[in-house]
């Protein structure tokens, strides 16, 4: 794999700025879910390091667990279409309070239909926490609860999103020079 | 509902602890495999924490995937008996050096079940991570190639390991006074 700084264009959310972020959403989700249970699930695999960054500042009684999902017919899951779930969670979301931790929300198609679906299982609520909000791409329309900076339309890799598979572990959000990255 | 301060025995390993030793760990890691491509597997739920803390320490270009198992029969997969797999890999590990990321072994059959059916895919290498080695538990052999910490036997949440499916999110590794633990209905 191509080093990252031959192809890094900016760093678009530092370190510092990302965790202090996700402090701030995690304070919302503990005054808002005061008292409460909470189960936040992860969507594999890209917001891994978001949800455990996040739960580390939650001090409200919670639950993790982990989803994924693909698109029928697309290689890639921001297409349109349904939602085909290629691991389930283990909880049954019944009466529960449901946080739902995303680290991209694009065109909102893939979002808007877990949510649908989740929706069928009758949890007491079900909300969205999404790191970032490509907002400008939304094509229909998706309630984000908590949402941690809206970005413009660019290729951004680090701190869960992959490149090509690669560079998730960046502890920053960055964006990719098409013109300089070469894939494999 | 308790809080975990109502049955913690002790803080084990600590948050700054864990910290050092993945950096520690990070730093072996990416000398071991460097000019070479990994994949990180990180085996679900217990082991989210540690990989996400750890791969933040390679410095090394490398993939990550998932995997999630539990045993037939018993409840947690720490018993014995075979391995099911809940969540394969996407990755097709033919060829490939692969890390395998655990949260604790204990009597190591579920691991070893895990590497040798990997090792049916033909990868180049597989090594292990564990945070938490309870040594004295084992009982069956099983290689692990990169330890955190040795921790006695018992029972041990935080830092991604549950008491019940609570208690992930907390820092450090706690122990549970288990005679003070009531178990929630």
């Amino acid at each position: 794999m191509q080093d990252y700084h031959e192809f890094l264009a900016e760093i678009l959310i530092d370190k510092q700025t990302l965790q202090k972020r996700i402090r701030e959403l995690a304070e919302e989700i503990n005054r808002d879910y005061a008292g409460e249970e909470l189960l936040l699930i992860c969507i594999l695999r890209g917001a891994l390091p978001f949800l455990v960054d996040l739960m580390r500042h939650v001090t409200v009684l919670n639950a993790i667990d982990c989803m994924a999902i693909s698109s029928y017919g697309a290689g890639a899951r921001s297409a349109t279409g349904n939602v085909r779930v290629t691991y389930d969670l283990q909880t049954n979301i019944e009466g529960k309070h449901v946080l739902l931790v995303e680290d991209i929300v694009d065109s909102g198609h893939t979002i808007a239909h877990v949510l649908e679906m989740l929706q069928t299982r009758r949890p007491e609520s079900l909300k969205v926490c999404a790191l970032l909000d490509k907002a400008s791409r939304r094509e229909v329309v998706v309630p984000i609860h908590y949402r941690g900076f809206v970005i413009e339309n660019k290729f951004v890799f680090g701190y869960g999103l992959d490149i090509d598979e690669y560079y998730r572990n960046l502890p920053f959000v960055a964006v990719v020079d098409l013109e300089k990255y070469k894939p494999e | 509902m308790q809080n975990y301060t109502d049955f913690i025995d002790e803080v084990l390993v600590s948050a700054e602890d864990i910290k050092k030793r993945i950096s520690e760990l990070g730093g072996q890691i990416s000398r071991d495999y460097e000019g070479q491509e990994l994949l990180v597997v990180c085996l679900l739920r217990g082991a989210i924490t540690f990989t996400a803390d750890l791969t933040r320490q390679l410095t090394i270009s490398h993939e990550l995937d998932c995997m999630s198992l539990s045993s037939y029969g018993m409840g947690h997969y720490a018993s014995s008996g075979n391995v099911r797999v809940n969540l394969d890999l996407l990755t097709n590990i033919e060829g490939r050096h692969v890390l395998l990321v655990e949260d604790i072994v204990d009597s190591g059959r579920t691991l070893a079940h895990v590497l040798a059916m990997l090792r049916t895919r033909d990868p180049l290498s597989v090594r292990v991570c564990v945070l938490l080695d309870k040594k004295m538990r084992r009982e069956v052999p099983v290689q692990v190639d990169y330890i955190g910490f040795d921790v006695p036997d018992k029972y041990v949440f935080g830092y991604g390991i549950d008491i019940d499916e609570r208690f992930r999110h907390l820092p450090f590794i706690g122990s549970a006074d288990l005679s003070k633990y009531i178990r929630p209905a």
